[in-house]
């Protein structure tokens, strides 16, 4: 395929959102509103007779679990299901998006999207994320502190970690850039032109590795741009190539000639060596022409910044609703359009003319009636297709997620209370507390299964029962033994662990548990296990 | 009289050969070399001669690394990794006789200081003892244990004889070391130097080291062993040069030398005739040689050598080491007054 | 909603394939992608299609990097060749190392490839390389073999773990992984205690309220679990069903279980007790298991560590290839003996060998294997491949087909589609039975 036709494919994708931009309902209708808007015209059209709204139960539960990183305590829980005000769900949202238990959850969902669970990056990098996500820092910013931020601010140095985690590995630095801000994962396109989609090619790849070719660490665990260098490349035909500085756009960018003299090249040479091995060099020489600058540069300059825009809207949303709109998500191009188009492009659009304001964003989408539907199909027919969003997409907990929620589900429904003055310091000491246990378990991603393992942890390791299930009063079997009768446990072991009270069914089923058991205390630690793992505790619903 | 003295080490000629010389012998007054190769064959070289050249022996010869090399009187006994003995003319350069001596490697081969014996030690685990002139077995000595503690075959790397030829001492890869009556057959003493093998039972789980080894002092009442001390990373020769010294009688270890400075195998030790000190070489990816003092252990000198030394000979005037190593043999001076005008090291191809 | 073409369609891919991914193709449901994984999982068909193969692997991993000199491809009297004769086999035109004398008996079960050139001899690399078939991708985390073993071999609701991995000395140990297959797929790892991790009961807990707190655990789980068509959810209802039958299975990591002949005929040594519980593994339907002996890194003193590390593979090789074959396993169990890459043919100064990836030997006995087949060549001093030059993806395309998995399946990670062995591989038909 010749360039031209390359470009034209690319310009359609990239154009469809202004064809369609005439057609976008007006930016004034709230998030929310323009979500439901073209979710429900794809509904009437497919004739699917959506899901019903969640219940308060399940949805309380399922806000917490996305605004605040954990279930949520059996007061928060009762208090929005006893509510009668008109307006109690805008209020939760707004309660929790205002709470600190928010900053840190985002800023774990932040960390796994952009560092992808690795472990080894610096405290600093956590930091700068928590302080960004209380501050609601643009996202755009945020773009350009990690790609180009000052390493002399100690406190923007957390930022660049991004790139310092990377900086030894060209491909991961471009492959994760990439994908992560772009939704475009061009590593297919690194050994030959992308076999699947038209608009990747080799020189894309190249070009976009051309960006960060420069970058090195210094010995100070700094990072720096060296003063010339090339990425070069072997064609497909075996035509050695120099790659241009190119976006993924295909806009290239041309560095400015200056001329060096022999000497002046060797000395730059020389004091790069000298950063990459003396831990007392000097600050770092900034060359006149820094490839990451244009790269932040170009990625947000008005018509490619709906490139990055998209990416983001796209993996917020399927944070949320557990798809993105595009899917998968480092698969945004023409051959893979969006289910919803239009809905993208609106969102796209409200996001860059609101200052990439991620927690608007976010507000938007839990307040829409798609987030709120319910997760169970009593239909008879088969389940609608999940690109739909006809019924609420059940997602697994992350580690985090999950620790913390075990760790509130098996104490004493008295023992956190995140309405008090200390909570963001009792908040914090529970983010330390539950990262041993988050550990042991694995980031979900797509397909996400549950190994034997963790079964056969909840089942038989001593620091499980030692720990979830002990009988002290701190501790939810510690609460209910001193209940008087069984309905009593029954209903508080429900409430706790699911955020719920038990059926009829739920709750014979349990009485006739323990009517067979011979030690009552033993007896309520196994029925807290039966619920502690239950699947409705290890998802999202 | 000694006309050594070890702080005058000069490595004065090397001579690049085929393959790694494993083993050498030196006829008495002369600078001609009979030296074992990685080849499987055995070869003469005049390290007299301007550019030395090594000359094959012919005939039927070895099947493996040639490992052992000793000379009684004008006759030659070579053993190999094959496991067989061969006793050859060193004027023809021919074999004489062949004897199949034992079942797994022989490890080295010696003669006795007044050439009426060899004595050779193999991965069997057997010491043989043979009559150097007819090749008839004497005795089999039999001590060592075939396997390690650790379920692994051993290796019985080094034996020597005292310099009244009467006793005998063998040492094997855990660092066990038995004194024998060479006559009788009758062992005599047991020695444990345990250090000399280093058992990684957890990273990497199998051993290195072992006694690589052994000499009697002059006064045959000392026995020392050589070989390397503990090791960290059993993938690389990293451990420091070892040697022990016991009084084989009081089964007491008289002398424990860790040296650092030069790690790897001590590969050979010598005592010589007189004189306060004794030497050994050895190596790891390169060589060395070290001096210590006799008396207290200390160093008296101790140098690089070109290659990883397998085995050395000191000459009959003990201030000239002939050293076998990796691709070269050198010739190493050491005399206190030099004997000759000073020749300019040269290098033969 | 029963997929009829499943059996006796050659085209089993198609619905193997949805197990794995939820196709993004547009239009395609998802949820009905997973129902069909749950129904493939039930399927008494799938079930017995797989049941029937009961196919294992057994891995013996030389890590480090055993010499291919002093094992399978000696080159006696070469000045590369080292101190050790070559010796007969039972297969007349073959000689293997006598550091392999066991072995060289019993080579009628084995074939030998001594033409891998595989590029990369860094422990690291190397690792990677032979234990996915590919080189490492920044983007996508690929499956070992384990796991892709696993998943082809193993039963949905297999009672006994499917991926065994032992690997008890530190140095090189790497627990491997199911990459993007996910952790259904994961490696129970063994590494100090042979005993699994979590798979006792707790003394405090009765057996019979293990099991009935379980029993209690389903039947709420169920109530939640019906309604929400989902695979994560389905896995994880598995996973917990899984649990009685993988503790039932602990005894089967127990050597004590043996009676001491059958132990006397694996031999004392860490490998091959190793080697014996991956008989009874193996026995008992794990798909695939691992033993892992470390560590064959002689860059000094290469002879004396192959004498010691030979002895004892040639040992527990043998035993295991004797008692698979007593037991009627042999030819339902593939034995792959392989490290990350060989050793250089130079000897350096230390007596030992560097590593080397450019001409190197593995093993292949059992299933699907022609018995005393030697494929490739390499020169005379073992410097470079002569004839049949196999890199490491070509290696999975015959161990997958030795197994009858068709080695040009693909998975689908997202809409990418991956082939399961590297592009441009296939099997080396010459050694497949």
């Amino acid at each position: 395929m010749n360039l031209a036709r390359r470009l034209s494919f690319l310009s359609l994708f990239l154009l469809s959102g202004n064809l369609i931009a005439a057609e976008l309902v007006a930016p004034d209708f709230s998030i929310e509103k323009a979500i439901d808007h073209y979710i429900q015209a794809r509904l009437t059209e497919r004739q699917v007779q959506p899901a019903p709204a969640a219940d308060d139960c399940t949805l309380v539960r399922r806000t917490s679990l996305d605004l605040q990183g954990r279930i949520p305590t059996v007061t928060e829980t009762k208090q929005f299901v006893d509510s009668t005000d008109a307006d109690k769900r805008v209020k939760l949202v707004d309660a929790m998006l205002a709470s600190p238990d928010f900053a840190y959850h985002f800023r774990n969902q932040l960390d796994t999207l952009l560092m992808l669970g690795q472990n080894g990056a610096p405290g600093e990098w956590r930091e700068y994320l928590l302080k960004s996500a209380r501050q609601n820092r643009p996202w755009n910013l945020m773009f350009r502190d990690m790609l180009i931020g000052n390493e002399d601010d100690p406190e923007a140095k957390g930022a660049t970690a991004f790139v310092r985690v990377r900086a030894k590995e060209l491909d991961e630095l471009t492959n994760d850039t990439s994908s992560i801000f772009f939704g475009v994962n061009v590593s297919c396109a690194k050994c030959h032109d992308h076999p699947l989609v038209e608009d990747w090619k080799q020189d894309h790849y190249f070009g976009m590795a051309s960006f960060f070719q420069r970058t090195y660490v210094t010995k100070k665990n700094g990072i720096a741009e060296k003063f010339s260098g090339e990425v070069k490349f072997k064609t497909t035909k075996g035509e050695d190539k120099i790659a241009k500085l190119m976006f993924l756009t295909g806009t290239t960018i041309e560095e400015p000639v200056i001329q060096v003299s022999a000497e002046e090249k060797k000395k730059q040479d020389e004091e790069v060596k000298k950063q990459t091995q003396d831990d007392k060099a000097g600050p770092p020489p900034i060359p006149p022409f820094s490839p990451r600058t244009k790269l932040v540069e170009v990625a947000l300059q008005s018509g490619n910044d709906q490139f990055f825009a998209r990416a983001i809207v796209n993996r917020i949303w399927a944070m949320y609703l557990g798809r993105g709109l595009v899917h998968p998500l480092d698969q945004m191009h023409s051959g893979n359009p969006a289910s919803h188009p239009e809905l993208l492009e609106w969102l796209s659009r409200d996001l860059i003319q609101h200052q990439f304001d991620l927690r608007r964003l976010v507000r938007g989408i839990v307040l829409s009636q798609t987030y709120a539907r319910s997760s169970e199909w009593n239909a008879s027919s088969e389940p609608p297709a999940a690109d739909i969003f006809a019924v609420a997409l059940v997602r697994p907990l992350s580690p985090r997620q999950y620790s913390m929620s075990l760790r509130i589900a098996s104490s004493s429904p008295e023992a956190y209370k995140p309405a008090t003055e200390d909570w963001q310091k009792r908040r914090d000491d529970l983010e330390r507390s539950c990262e041993g246990f988050a550990n042991q378990f694995e980031l979900p991603g797509e397909n996400f299964q549950v190994g034997v393992d963790e079964a056969l942890l909840f089942s038989n390791s001593p620091q499980f029962t030692d720990d979830y299930l002990r009988d002290s009063g701190d501790r939810l079997v510690g609460v209910i033994k001193a209940q008087p009768d069984r309905g009593a446990q029954i209903n508080t072991a429900y409430w706790s662990a699911l955020s719920r009270a038990p059926s009829a069914d739920e709750v014979a089923a349990c009485e006739q548990f323990m009517a067979k058991r011979t030690e009552p205390v033993a007896g309520l630690r196994q029925m807290v296990w039966a619920l502690l793992t239950s699947p409705e505790l290890r998802f999202n619903h | 009289m000694t006309t050594a003295d070890p702080t005058k080490f000069k490595v004065a000629k090397t001579a690049r050969v085929k393959g790694i010389a494993m083993c050498v012998a030196n006829l008495p007054g002369t600078q001609r070399l009979f030296f074992g190769s990685s080849d499987f064959k055995v070869y003469e070289i005049d390290m007299a001669a301007e550019k030395p050249q090594p000359v094959e022996f012919t005939g039927e010869g070895h099947q493996s690394y040639v490992t052992g090399a000793a000379l009684a009187g004008n006759v030659l006994v070579t053993g190999s990794y094959d496991g067989r003995l061969i006793w050859w003319d060193i004027e023809k350069r021919e074999p004489i006789r062949s004897v199949q001596a034992h079942g797994k490697w022989i490890r080295n081969v010696i003669a006795s200081p007044d050439g009426k014996v060899i004595a050779s030690v193999a991965d069997d685990m057997l010491c043989k003892l043979w009559d150097a002139a007819s090749g008839n077995p004497l005795q089999t000595l039999v001590e060592h244990k075939p396997m390690t503690p650790h379920h692994f075959p051993s290796m019985l790397f080094a034996v020597a004889f005292s310099p009244d030829s009467q006793l005998l001492a063998t040492g094997d890869k855990v660092g066990h070391i038995a004194v024998w009556d060479a006559a009788s057959g009758k062992k005599v003493s047991e020695l444990e130097a345990p250090v000399m093998y280093t058992w990684d039972p957890k990273q990497r789980r199998h051993s290195i080291g072992g006694i690589r080894s052994l000499a009697f002092t002059a006064d045959g009442k000392q026995v020392a062993a050589g070989g390397i001390g503990t090791i960290g990373n059993i993938d690389h020769l990293d451990g420091p040069s070892r040697v022990e010294i016991f009084d084989w009688a009081a089964k007491t270890r008289v002398h424990e030398i860790s040296d650092t400075k030069f790690k790897g195998l001590v590969e050979q030790i010598v005592f010589p005739k007189s004189g306060n000190w004794f030497v050994c070489a050895g190596g790891d990816n390169g060589g060395f040689a070290s001096f210590y003092d006799s008396q207290t252990g200390k160093v008296v000198h101790q140098d690089k050598v070109p290659m990883h030394v397998h085995k050395f000979v000191l000459n009959d005037t003990q201030d000239t080491l002939f050293a076998a190593g990796h691709d070269q043999i050198a010739v190493v001076e050491f005399k206190a007054v030099p004997a000759a005008p000073a020749e300019t090291p040269a290098t033969a191809s | 909603m029963v997929n009829t073409r499943f059996c006796g369609s050659p085209d089993h891919g198609v619905t193997r394939r949805s197990f794995l991914s939820v196709p993004a193709i547009a239009g395609v449901s998802a949820f009905a992608a997973n129902m069909r994984i749950m129904d493939a999982l039930k399927n008494p068909c799938l079930a017995g299609e797989l049941k029937r193969q009961q196919k294992s692997v057994i891995l013996l991993w030389l890590g480090g990097g055993a010499s291919q000199f002093e094992t399978w491809d000696p080159k006696p009297g070469r000045p590369t060749g080292g101190p050790f004769r070559s010796i007969a086999t039972d297969i007349p035109s073959v000689q293997i190392s006598e550091l392999m004398p066991k072995m060289a008996q019993r080579l009628k079960t084995t074939a030998i490839i001594r033409s891998l050139n595989t590029r990369n001899a860094d422990h690291g690399g190397g690792t990677s390389l032979m234990e996915t078939g590919r080189a490492v991708e920044a983007a996508i985390d690929y499956p070992d073999l384990g796991a892709l073993i696993a998943r082809e071999l193993g039963r949905a609701d297999s009672q006994v773990p499917d991926y065994v991995s032992m690997y008890s000395e530190t140095e090189g140990r790497h627990k491997g992984g199911a990459g993007f297959l996910g952790a259904r797929y994961a490696p129970t790892f063994l590494t100090e205690s042979m005993i699994p991790p979590n798979i006792r009961r707790q003394e405090s807990l009765a057996d019979v309220d293990h099991q009935e707190r379980a029993d209690l655990q389903k039947l709420l789980a169920k109530r939640f679990s019906d309604k929400r068509y989902n695979a994560s959810v389905a896995s994880h209802g598995m996973a917990y069903e899984r649990v009685r039958g993988i503790m039932a299975s602990e005894k089967l990591f127990d050597i004590n279980q043996e009676p001491q002949t059958a132990r006397d005929f694996y031999g004392p040594t860490q490998f091959q007790e190793q080697c014996l519980i991956a008989r009874r593994l193996v026995e008992a339907g794990v798909p695939f298991v691992k033993v892992a002996r470390a560590w064959w890194d002689s860059h000094g003193q290469n002879f004396e560590t192959h004498l010691e590390l030979c002895a004892d593979l040639d040992q527990g090789m043998s035993a295991l290839l004797d008692d698979l074959k007593q037991r009627g396993l042999l030819d339902s169990t593939l034995v792959i003996t392989l490290a990350e890459f060989g050793r250089t043919p130079n000897i350096n100064a230390s007596l030992g060998r560097d590593h080397f990836a450019s001409a190197w030997s593995c093993t292949l006995s059992g299933c699907g294997v022609k018995g005393g087949a030697v494929y490739g060549k390499t020169d005379p001093d073992g410097h470079k491949v002569e004839e049949g030059e196999m890199k490491s993806g070509d290696l999975f395309a015959t161990i997958f087909a030795a197994l009858g998995i068709d080695y040009k399946k693909e998975y689908h990670v997202g809409a990418r589609p991956i082939p399961i062995v590297d592009f441009g591989c296939k099997p080396v038909t010459e050694i497949l039975a």
